[in-house]
């Protein structure tokens, strides 16, 4: 019985644990809607095994061109990741445009908290993305990955910058008419620079570059520190009247 | 109850070239209402949701005290509670769910919602997309009052009720006003209500 977890007896919560416990519970609350309507899960799974059939029938084994694999593939793994993010991750506000229960969350969350919890299950999902598709898409173009430990480090680094990117955008976009135009417009500055390194040090990892990735590791994760910044600074304008 | 205000001066709101609000000033003390009456597009709502801070307008002043404190437009989003044919709760949750998640951002237990709710009959444990429009005017004002605030903005706020669930909201506002709290209420024809101190007529 859910009335049973009242939590009059507790403790007051401090500042920091309060805040927590508002994105757990908006990171629990979207998941929870999103195992009931599978939305997002259904259009990135779907995205995403579309366009890995389509590319593996054309450049993989049992396609005919595979010379410039080392180079065009990691390209191709980062466009799959994209698009099939952005088939699914603004729904993480537009959603709540639409149902209008935007008017509820802007009387009732903390903005930083809404935008962290938001970004957790954004982040999750790219996460599970990734995890669903690299391992195909390895699989399936028959790639060699040289260094599995820069190649993790890029996924998880470009995935959260994507998570990142693409909650703000979700963000800014809500509240607009022509959302999924819009989206195009503004993801294309915020992730170009994110894809170009990820890119960059996907190659690397897969034997093209040396396997250190160089400078373009520390660019990266200093692009993932800029874009969490700004998404915090930012969110609370775009969010609120 | 340490004293808590509202008033606003010359609130003015257009959209594009369409005034919806000119000029509109007003106040409400603890124990008192405000009833806001209008026809259809005459601004009742825009002005609610301009006191909850969910528009901004474009000239005027609102301010909101609770005691000493003066509270920023922020400050009052979380602090009020809002009733209107607008807000929409999750209809992937049930009912219980609704309430605790809010209870959570709100930083309070969920008791007071439950409470409400038990006053005014509504199961919790059916999904709020499954509820007719009567029960989910129910739950809005359970999510109002769930974190006990003392203004409360209601917007058609017996819209879809039948009879005892009027009568039940009614009792809820009354107790809300005589326990110190204040509320700005707006519907398209006059209301029958108690404690009523002004009335502002945003008739054309």
């Amino acid at each position: 019985m859910l009335r049973a977890t009242s939590t009059s007896d507790a403790r007051p919560l401090s500042p920091a644990s309060a805040w927590a416990a508002e994105v757990a519970a908006v990171f629990v609350k979207d998941w929870r809607c999103e195992f009931r309507t599978r939305y997002a899960l259904n259009t990135l799974a779907l995205f995403a095994f579309t366009t890995l059939v389509v590319v593996s029938i054309s450049l993989g084994p049992i396609g005919i061109d595979r010379a410039r694999g080392s180079k065009v593939l990691p390209v191709l793994l980062w466009v799959i990741l994209l698009f099939s993010v952005a088939a699914g991750l603004p729904r993480a506000f537009v959603q709540e445009e639409e149902s209008q229960t935007a008017t509820a969350l802007r009387l009732s969350a903390t903005p930083s908290a809404l935008f962290c919890g938001k970004l957790l299950y954004c982040l999750t999902l790219v996460g599970a993305l990734e995890l669903l598709v690299t391992p195909v898409f390895v699989t399936l173009m028959s790639l060699k990955v040289e260094s599995p430990g820069l190649l993790a480090v890029t996924l998880a680094a470009g995935g959260y910058g994507l998570a990142v990117g693409s909650t703000l955008v979700a963000a800014i976009i809500a509240q607009a008419r022509t959302k999924g135009t819009l989206f195009s417009v503004l993801a294309f500055p915020i992730l170009l620079p994110l894809l170009l390194l990820a890119v960059e040090l996907t190659f690397s990892a897969v034997g093209g570059g040396g396997g250190s990735g160089g400078v373009a590791l520390p660019q990266l994760l200093l692009y993932d520190a800029s874009i969490t910044v700004a998404g915090l600074m930012l969110f609370p304008v775009v969010w609120n009247p | 109850m340490p004293s808590t205000t509202l008033r606003f001066k010359n609130l003015r709101r257009r959209f594009g070239r369409l005034s919806v609000l000119e000029g509109v000033s007003g106040s409400v003390a603890p124990w008192e209402a405000l009833l806001v009456t209008g026809p259809n597009g005459s601004g009742k709502s825009t002005l609610l949701r301009c006191l909850a801070g969910l528009l901004s307008p474009d000239k005027g002043t609102i301010e909101y005290r609770e005691g000493d404190e003066v509270l920023d437009t922020a400050g009052r989003r979380l602090r009020l509670g809002y009733v209107a044919p607008d807000l929409a709760l999750y209809s992937e949750l049930t009912v219980a769910e609704n309430l605790l998640f809010f209870a959570r951002l709100r930083r309070t237990g969920p008791e007071r919602g439950f409470e409400v709710l038990d006053r005014l009959g509504l199961p919790t444990d059916r999904m709020a997309g499954a509820l007719s429009s009567g029960m989910r005017q129910r739950l809005r004002w359970a999510w109002a009052l769930l974190h006990r605030p003392r203004l409360l903005l209601l917007d058609e706020p017996f819209q879809n009720l039948d009879a005892a669930g009027e009568q039940g909201t009614r009792e809820l506002l009354r107790e809300h006003l005589e326990g110190g709290g204040l509320a700005v209420v707006a519907n398209p024809s006059h209301l029958e209500i108690d404690h009523v101190a002004g009335h502002l007529d945003l008739g054309r």
